[in-house]
C-alpha cells in the first residue's frame, strides 16, 4: 500500500505523455526496427522476405555508408562548438536588462524561424561561383564543387542558422544563476573571466550539457540544408548519412536498407550521447 | 495483344454495355475520382487552372455522375508521398506520374496494367509517340498511356553563333567541336549542362552510335561500355578538360545555371526542354532562343523522352470511371488545351494544331519522333545515381572514360539480372 | 544609462554580430519585392529597383493563404499548449520523484530524439489510418504533441532539477499535495524554461513539413509549409513568391517568441529561494 502511494504520484505525472510517447514514437520505431530486418515491401500487405542481419552487413561493408558519415561527422565537429561558444557568448552579452536588448534577441534568434529549405536556398546562392561570397572575398572558387569547399559552405548555413538556438537556451539558464553568488564573488575581488568560470559555468553546466548533446544529435542528423545545398553531388561526394538514406529509401524504395542505415545512426547517436552524459555528470562532482 | 477487328468491336460492345449498366447506379450516387499531380507546382497556376476551370468541368459535363478531386502535391516529394500512401493503402484513384516512377510503382504492384483492363487500350496506344508510350511498358504490360512528353533539343542565341562565326547551329557532332575552337580564348564556353544522369549524357551516347543496354534490357556490358558510347562521352569529357563545358556538368550546384547561361551569354549551347520558353520569356525578354536538333553523330540525332503518363492505381474503387477519365486525358480537347499551357501533346496527329499555337514546338515535335526513353524498369533511379557517380571522376581525370564505364556497366548489369 | 568603454564595446559587438546574423535575411526580404527577372542576379541586388507589391499581392489574394494560415495557427497553437503542459507534467515526474526504471524511460525518451524522423514516418502513417487520424488536423495534433514531448522534457527536467527543493519542502508542510505544488510551484519558478520550450515547440510545429505532407491529402486541411512548397517546381520557382510567403508565414513566430521572451528577466533573479 505504501509502495501504491510512494509511486502514485510520479506515474499520475508521468503517464499521460508517456503514454502517447510509446503509441506514436515508439511503436513506430520499434516498426522501423523491424524493417532493417527485411527485404522490406512497401505495399500494405506485400510479403516481405526475412533478411535478418543482411542490411546491417551490407550497411558496413557500403563505403558510400562510410564517406556520408564522416561527413556528418565532420559537420558536426565544425558546428557544435562554435554554436555553442557563440550562442552562450551573445547569451552572456544580452542577458542584462537594457532598451536594446529586445530588439537584438529578436536579430540573433531571426535565423532560427527562417526555414531551412528558404535558407538553404540563400546560402546556396551566396556560395555560387559568381556569388556574393566571391565577390565580397575576391575570389573565383566554385565553393559547392568540391567536397571541403562544399562542407565549408554547408557548415557555415549550420552555424549561422544554430546560434539564436543555443542563445535562447543559455538566456533562460543564465536567468537561475542566483544573483547572490555572483555579488559574493565580487566581493571577493573575483575578475569577469573568474566569476564566468567559478559561477556562471557550474550554474547553467546541466543546460550546457543539454546544448551540447541536442546539437551533436543534430549535427549527426543534418538533412535538409544538404539535400537543398548540392544534393551529395558532385557525384555523392558531399552525402551525409541522412541523404545517403533518404535517397536508399525514397528514391529507391529501398526501405530495409535505408532502415538499417538510419538505426545504425541512431545507435551511435545514442552511444555519443550516453558519453558526454556521464561526462557531464562526472565532470559537475568534480 | 491482338484481336481480330470483329471480335475487338463486340468486345467493345460488350465493355460499352457493362460501362452502361456500371454507369446506371453510379447516377444516384455521386462517384468522386481522386487525382494527384503537381500541374501547379512553382507558383505558375496556369495547367491548374486550365485542368479545374476548362477540363475537368467539361468531363464532369459529359459524364455525369463522376466527380473528379484534382489535388496538388509539391513534385519533390510526390514520390514520397506516392509511396508512403501505397504503404498505407491509401492512393488515389488517378496519379499523374513522372515517366520513371511507371516501373517502380508497377513492380510494387499498385498499379492498373491498363494493356489488360481497358479493351480499347490499343487504339488510344496506337496514338501516341511511341517513345512515350514506351515509358509506361514494364514486364511486358502497359502501366500507363502518356499524358504529356517533352524531350531536349540544343537551344542557342545569336550571340554564340556570331561569335564563333557560324551562320547555323551545330549540326554534327564535328560542328560541335569545331564551334568549340573557335570559341576558345573567349568568356563563352560551347556547352553546359547540369548533371551527368541519363537524361543528360544518353542523347550523346544514342546520337554517337552507342547504346545503354541490348534492346531486350538484359545486359549493359557490351553496350554502355561500346566504343561508341565511350567515344561519345569521351568527347564531352575532351570539351571538359579544355574548359569548354563548366562544372555545373559534375553538380557544381554554385555555377551559373544553364537557363541563365545561354542568356547572358556564357554558354554557347545547352540541351533544354520546352517549358524553358515561358521562363525565358519572363525573365530575359530581350532574349530569343534559337531551337535545333541536337548534333548528329554516327548513330543520328537521338534525344531521350521526358513527361507525365497517368496511371490507374488498383487501389481505386471505380476502376471504369477513372479509365473514363484517362480516355478523356488522351482527347483532343484535353491534349490542346494543356499545349496552350505549354505541355506538349503526346499525340502526333495533333502536332500541327501545336505548332500553330507556338511555332517553336516544331523542332520539339521533330525530335520526339526518334527520341528514345530511359531503361523502363524499376529500378530506373538507381541508374542515374550509378552513372553520376561513376562518370564525376572520368570528368575529373581521376579514371578514364572507359573504365568509368565498365563500372557503371557492371553495376546496371545487376540491376538488370534483378529485374527478371 | 551611462555609456562607458565597456559597454559601447559590447553594443559594437553585438550590432556587427546582428549584422552578419540578418544580412543573408535581409536579402530575402529584398528578393520578396523584386519581381522574377531581377530575382537572384548577378551581381546581388540588396535595394529592390524596380521594387514591387506584386508577390505579396499574389501570396495575399490567389489562393487560399488565409485558410492554410489558420489552419497552421490552429495546430501550432494546439499542440504547443498540450506538448508543452504535458512535458512539464513529464519533466516534474523525472525531476522530483524517485522510482524504478526513471532512468530507463527517460533514456527511452532520448532515443526519440535521435532516430531520424524521416524512418518513422511509414510505420507512423499506418498507425494513423489505423487510428482514423490521417487527413484531418486534430491527427497532425496528436502526432505534433508526441513529437514534441522528448526535446521539452529533456530541456525542462533540467531546470526543474535546479529548483531549490527547500521551497517544495516547505509547501508540503503546508499541505499541498503533489498537483498544487507543481501548479503553484514549479511551473512558475520556471517560466524562463516553460517560455523556451513553447518558443521552441510553436516554431517546430509551424514549420513541420514531412507529416503534413504525408498525412494530410484534402487542400483543405494543408498547412502553410505545404502551401510554401507548392510554390517551388521542378521547373522553375517564382522565388519572389516563395519568399513574400516565407516572410508573412515568420510573423506569427516572431509574435511568439516577444510574447514569451518577456518572461525570462523574471525568474530566480528576484531571489526568492532565500530566507
Amino acid at each position: 500500500m505504501d509502495q501504491v502511494r510512494r509511486y502514485l504520484a510520479p506515474a499520475l505525472f508521468i503517464a499521460p505523455g508517456m503514454l502517447l510517447y510509446l503509441v506514436f514514437i515508439v511503436y513506430p520505431m520499434l516498426q522501423a526496427v523491424a524493417m532493417s530486418l527485411f527485404d522490406w515491401q512497401v505495399v500494405a500487405g506485400a510479403v516481405s522476405v526475412f533478411r535478418g542481419l543482411d542490411n546491417y552487413a551490407r550497411a558496413l561493408a557500403d563505403p558510400r555508408v562510410w564517406l556520408s558519415l564522416s561527413n556528418s561527422g565532420v559537420y558536426m565537429l565544425f558546428t557544435v562548438p562554435p554554436q555553442i561558444a557563440l550562442g552562450l557568448g551573445v547569451a552572456l552579452l544580452l542577458k542584462d536588462k537594457s532598451p536594446a536588448q529586445p530588439f537584438f534577441r529578436v536579430l540573433y534568434y531571426l535565423p532560427v524561424v527562417t526555414s531551412w529549405v528558404v535558407v538553404s536556398l540563400l546560402f546556396k546562392y551566396l556560395f555560387a561561383d559568381k556569388g556574393l561570397i566571391n565577390w565580397g572575398l575576391g575570389l573565383q572558387v566554385s565553393w559547392l564543387s568540391d567536397r571541403w569547399t562544399a562542407m565549408v559552405a554547408i557548415c557555415a548555413l549550420g552555424v549561422w542558422k544554430g546560434i539564436g538556438w543555443s542563445m535562447m537556451i543559455f538566456l533562460a539558464a543564465l536567468q537561475g544563476v542566483p544573483q547572490a553568488l555572483i555579488e559574493a564573488s565580487k566581493i571577493d575581488g573575483a575578475g569577469p573571466w573568474m566569476r564566468f568560470r567559478t559561477v556562471t559555468i557550474p550554474a547553467i553546466w546541466p543546460t550546457v550539457a543539454f546544448v551540447t548533446i541536442m546539437l551533436v544529435i543534430g549535427g549527426l542528423n543534418v538533412f535538409t540544408s544538404v539535400q537543398n545545398m548540392t544534393g551529395g553531388a558532385p557525384g555523392g561526394d558531399t552525402d551525409v548519412v541522412l541523404t545517403y538514406m533518404y535517397r536508399q529509401a525514397f528514391e529507391f524504395l529501398d526501405f530495409g536498407y535505408g532502415s538499417a542505415i538510419a538505426v545504425l545512426l541512431t545507435l551511435l547517436v545514442f552511444a555519443l550521447s550516453a558519453i558526454q552524459l556521464r561526462f557531464f555528470r562526472n565532470e559537475t562532482m568534480a | 495483344m491482338s484481336f481480330t477487328p470483329t471480335r475487338r468491336g463486340a468486345l467493345l460492345s460488350m465493355v460499352a454495355g457493362a460501362a452502361i449498366l456500371i454507369a446506371l447506379p453510379a447516377l444516384a450516387d455521386d462517384v468522386t475520382l481522386t487525382f494527384w499531380g503537381a500541374y501547379g507546382n512553382g507558383g505558375n497556376s496556369t495547367q491548374q487552372d486550365a485542368l479545374n476551370a476548362t477540363l475537368i468541368p467539361a468531363f464532369e459535363a459529359a459524364h455525369p455522375g463522376i466527380k473528379i478531386k484534382y489535388v496538388d502535391i509539391p513534385y519533390d516529394s510526390l514520390l514520397q508521398k506516392l509511396t508512403t500512401s501505397a504503404a498505407g493503402g491509401e492512393l488515389p484513384d488517378l496519379v499523374r506520374a513522372d515517366l520513371g516512377w511507371v516501373p517502380q510503382f508497377a513492380k510494387l504492384g499498385v498499379l492498373v496494367p491498363l494493356s489488360d483492363t481497358m479493351a480499347d487500350f490499343k487504339t488510344f496506344a496506337d496514338a501516341t509517340y511511341p517513345g512515350s508510350l514506351s515509358t509506361n511498358l514494364y514486364q511486358g504490360k502497359y502501366y500507363g498511356l502518356p499524358l504529356d512528353t517533352n524531350t531536349r533539343v540544343l537551344v542557342t542565341s545569336q550571340a554564340a553563333l556570331d561569335k564563333a562565326g557560324m551562320s547555323a547551329p551545330p549540326k554534327t557532332f564535328d560542328e560541335l567541336k569545331a564551334m568549340a575552337d573557335k570559341l576558345k580564348g573567349t568568356d563563352m564556353q560551347v556547352f553546359a549542362d547540369g548533371g551527368l544522369g541519363g537524361w543528360n549524357i544518353l542523347p550523346w551516347i544514342w546520337s554517337g552510335g552507342g547504346n545503354i543496354t541490348d534492346p531486350d534490357l538484359t545486359k549493359a556490358s557490351g553496350y554502355l561500355d561500346g566504343p561508341d558510347s565511350v567515344a561519345a562521352v569521351q568527347m564531352l569529357v575532351d570539351l571538359y578538360k579544355a574548359g569548354q563545358i563548366p562544372n555545373l556538368i559534375i553538380g557544381n550546384s554554385g555555377a551559373t545555371s544553364t537557363s541563365d547561361g545561354l542568356p547572358s551569354g556564357n554558354y554557347a549551347t545547352i540541351l533544354d526542354g520546352p517549358w524553358m520558353a515561358g521562363i525565358w520569356k519572363d525573365q530575359y525578354p530581350d532574349f530569343t532562343p534559337i531551337y535545333a536538333s541536337i548534333p548528329a553523330g554516327k548513330g543520328g540525332s537521338i534525344s531521350v523522352v521526358g513527361g507525365e503518363d497517368i496511371v490507374l492505381t488498383s487501389a481505386s474503387k471505380n476502376q471504369d470511371a477513372a479509365l473514363e477519365f484517362i480516355r478523356f486525358s488522351q482527347s483532343e480537347q484535353f491534349q490542346v488545351e494543356m499545349v496552350k499551357t505549354g505541355q506538349m501533346t503526346v499525340i502526333p496527329a495533333y502536332a500541327d494544331q501545336q505548332t500553330a499555337i507556338a511555332p517553336f514546338y516544331a523542332t520539339f515535335g521533330e525530335q520526339l519522333k526518334t527520341a528514345k526513353s530511359r531503361l523502363a524498369i524499376s529500378s530506373s533511379s538507381k541508374v542515374d545515381s550509378i552513372l553520376s557517380t561513376e562518370l564525376t571522376p572520368a570528368f575529373k581525370g581521376d579514371v578514364s572514360v572507359q573504365d568509368a564505364l565498365t563500372k557503371a556497366a557492371g553495376q546496371i548489369d545487376d540491376l538488370l539480372a534483378a529485374e527478371k | 544609462m551611462r555609456v562607458t568603454p565597456a559597454i559601447a564595446l559590447r553594443l559594437t559587438t553585438l550590432a556587427v554580430g546582428a549584422l552578419v546574423m540578418i544580412t543573408p535575411f535581409l536579402y530575402m526580404v529584398s528578393t520578396s519585392f523584386k519581381a522574377q527577372q531581377y530575382v537572384l542576379k548577378v551581381p546581388p541586388q540588396f535595394i529592390p529597383d524596380p521594387a514591387t507589391l506584386a508577390n505579396y499581392e499574389r501570396v495575399l489574394t490567389k489562393g487560399n493563404f488565409g485558410h492554410f494560415f489558420l489552419n497552421s495557427v490552429l495546430v501550432a497553437g494546439t499542440s504547443t499548449v498540450i506538448a508543452v503542459f504535458l512535458s512539464a507534467m513529464l519533466a516534474y515526474g523525472f525531476a522530483r520523484y524517485r522510482f524504478p526504471a526513471r532512468e530507463w524511460l527517460f533514456r527511452l525518451l532520448l532515443l526519440g530524439l535521435m532516430i531520424p524522423a524521416m524512418m518513422l514516418i511509414i510505420p507512423q502513417f499506418i498507425l494513423a489510418k489505423w487510428l482514423g487520424l490521417i487527413d484531418s488536423l486534430p491527427g497532425l495534433v496528436v502526432f505534433y504533441v508526441a513529437g514534441n514531448l522528448a526535446l521539452n522534457t529533456f530541456l525542462l527536467r533540467g531546470f526543474f532539477e535546479a529548483l531549490p527543493a527547500e521551497l517544495d519542502d516547505a509547501m508540503q508542510i503546508d499541505g499541498a499535495n503533489d498537483w498544487r505544488r507543481f501548479l503553484d510551484l514549479a511551473l512558475p519558478l520556471g517560466r524562463p524554461a516553460l517560455a523556451t520550450a513553447t518558443i521552441f515547440t510553436f516554431l517546430a510545429t509551424w514549420d513541420e513539413y514531412a507529416w503534413a505532407l504525408t498525412s494530410i491529402t484534402t487542400p483543405e486541411n494543408q498547412t502553410l509549409p505545404i502551401a510554401i512548397a507548392l510554390m517551388q517546381g521542378p521547373k522553375g520557382t517564382q522565388w519572389g513568391l516563395v519568399f513574400a510567403a516565407s516572410i508573412i508565414a515568420i510573423v506569427p513566430v516572431i509574435a511568439v517568441f516577444l510574447t514569451f521572451q518577456r518572461h525570462f528577466v523574471q525568474g530566480l533573479t528576484s531571489g526568492a529561494v532565500k530566507g
